[in-house]
């Protein structure tokens, strides 16, 4: 590592027209999108049902059921991507499920790859998803959807026109921070990625780090900041926007 | 109460399944530390106890011992400033509150990663090139935990009821002993909660301490990851388990004289 720090050249434009400009960092931007939309959406999709269960479940175990919701939380994303590297590498665990079962004549090429690093995210960054539609639900007046069930509506009706509606901020919120977290993600595309599988977050530390290119790790790192912002905005305007209809 | 029907149990199916995604990877990780073999291999083969031996060497024990001292640290410093902050942001209104507000509670959605290559570049520029290592990470990480803390504690200010300093005060009693014996207890959940996200989000931190780190002064995680290039033996699962222990003993202490729960997912609205 340098110690005696970089000079500081004249500001220009170079740095972000090489990023642009080139088609693999194109594509490693992209993919980078494309991880965060997924994740985003895949969080959401499993975090609604858990965040449903625990809020109006009536169990004595509640609490605990909570508990080990979150308790991935208190793991580093090393921690919770190490199983997935286990689970998927070439003599992994479902390798040799498949094989065994017959459904695969030899072991799957499962790592590295773009779906294992979504997965891997995912499953990371469930619990802020959680975490975000539960505290949704629970501001919500559980007396709407009695209302809605009374009136005749069926519970998916009631579901659909109802719960989901009022809930639609946790859901925002937790897209935006699943997503937000994995365009970011380092250790995850590390790990269970390789070099065809480069995001913005791995480029970065490569730049930075091994090539000591500062310049054009900082501009990588200034394109990131700005998608995260970009959908705060756009989080934003939408969450304004349904306020506004709401009033 | 209700909803024992159809619809019910095919969420609680769904729920199941879930949590068995959610639990699986962090259970087979457990399996895989008591392997008997150098391969990370899920189910393990034969039974062995030598990776969490090999945890105990110096090349683990330092990295651990570090992130120790970097959370604690970390974590006691931004609560400190984290609880100054959350008064002034609830109590007070004073011009440019919105732009502070955006900039403490910043770093919670904003990539932790360009904080680190900030810092990294802004400490070399101002010719303190030398404290990337442990100091380094000490600012990045108070930066980090800042919302952790600001948010922790204020969510205790805003639940608390008016009435108490009210009262405290019309009995008599001068601000600053209204502030020691009534407002300090009555928030005192929310600054060990503070205290303890704090810890937690710096001890479990690989985005910022991956570019503040230097060789010799690392946390747990950055080690773990420069070892990852070598190939995945079993004692990364057993030091991975360690790294998840230490949290989770913090929380489980913690849950016995604090609500957690309101702090989490509470809308924030419960009372104030």
């Amino acid at each position: 590592m340098v110690s005696d720090g970089m000079p500081l050249d004249a500001p220009s434009w170079e740095n972000y027209q090489i990023l642009l400009g080139s088609s693999l960092y194109r594509t490693i931007i992209l993919r980078s999108f494309v991880v965060g939309i997924s994740v985003g959406l895949l969080v959401v999709a499993l975090a609604y049902p858990v965040a449903y269960f625990l809020v109006r479940t009536t169990s004595r175990w509640k609490g605990l059921l909570i508990a080990v919701t979150l308790s991935p939380l208190l793991a580093s994303v090393i921690v919770r991507t190490y199983g997935w590297y286990v689970i998927l590498n070439h003599d992994g665990a479902l390798n040799g499920l498949l094989v065994a079962v017959g459904l695969a004549d030899q072991p799957l090429r499962l790592l590295p790859s773009t779906p294992a690093i979504i997965v891997g995210l995912a499953h990371a960054l469930l619990p802020y998803g959680v975490l975000s539609i539960m505290s949704s639900l629970n501001g919500m007046n559980p007396s709407m959807e009695r209302a809605a069930l009374s009136l005749g509506a069926t519970r998916l009706r009631t579901f659909v026109r109802v719960t989901l509606p009022l809930t639609l901020p946790g859901v925002l919120g937790g897209f935006i921070l699943a997503f937000s977290l994995a365009i970011s993600a380092y250790a995850t595309p590390a790990i269970l990625g390789g070099p065809s599988t480069e995001t913005m977050a791995t480029m970065i530390r490569n730049l930075m780090i091994a090539l000591l290119d500062w310049g054009l790790g900082s501009a990588m790192g200034v394109i990131l900041l700005f998608s995260t912002l970009l959908l705060l905005l756009a989080g934003a305007l939408v969450g304004g926007r349904r306020g506004a209809a709401a009033a | 109460m209700r909803q024992r029907d159809a619809s019910w149990t095919a969420l609680q199916v769904v729920v199941g399944l879930i949590f068995a995604f959610i639990l699986g990877p962090i259970l087979i990780t457990a399996a895989v530390s008591f392997n008997g073999t150098v391969r990370s291999v899920f189910p393990p083969e034969g039974f062995s106890l030598q990776w969490w031996a090999e945890t105990l060497s110096w090349r683990w024990l330092e990295p651990l011992l570090f992130s120790l001292k970097l959370a604690t640290l970390a974590g006691l410093i931004s609560t400190v400033a984290g609880t100054l902050l959350a008064f002034a942001l609830v109590r007070r209104r004073f011009i440019g509150k919105a732009a502070v507000e955006m900039l403490v509670l910043g770093p919670l959605i904003l990539p932790t990663l360009v904080t680190g290559i900030g810092l990294l570049q802004f400490l070399h520029a101002i010719g303190l090139g030398t404290w990337v290592g442990f100091w380094g990470l000490v600012i990045g990480h108070v930066i980090i935990c800042l919302p952790f803390s600001i948010r922790t504690v204020a969510i205790s200010l805003k639940t608390m009821p008016a009435a108490f300093e009210l009262a405290s005060a019309s009995l008599g009693a001068s601000p600053w002993t209204t502030l020691r014996r009534v407002t300090l207890p009555v928030i005192s959940g929310g600054v060990f909660a503070g205290i303890a996200f704090s810890f937690v989000h710096s001890f479990t931190d690989v985005n910022l301490s991956l570019f503040l780190a230097s060789p010799g002064e690392r946390p747990v995680t950055v080690a773990i990851l420069a070892f990852l290039e070598f190939g995945f033996a079993p004692t990364l699962a057993a030091i991975s388990m360690i790294s998840l222990f230490i949290p989770l003993l913090l929380m489980i202490v913690l849950q016995r004289f604090v609500p957690i729960g309101d702090f989490l997912y509470s809308d924030g609205r419960s009372g104030g």
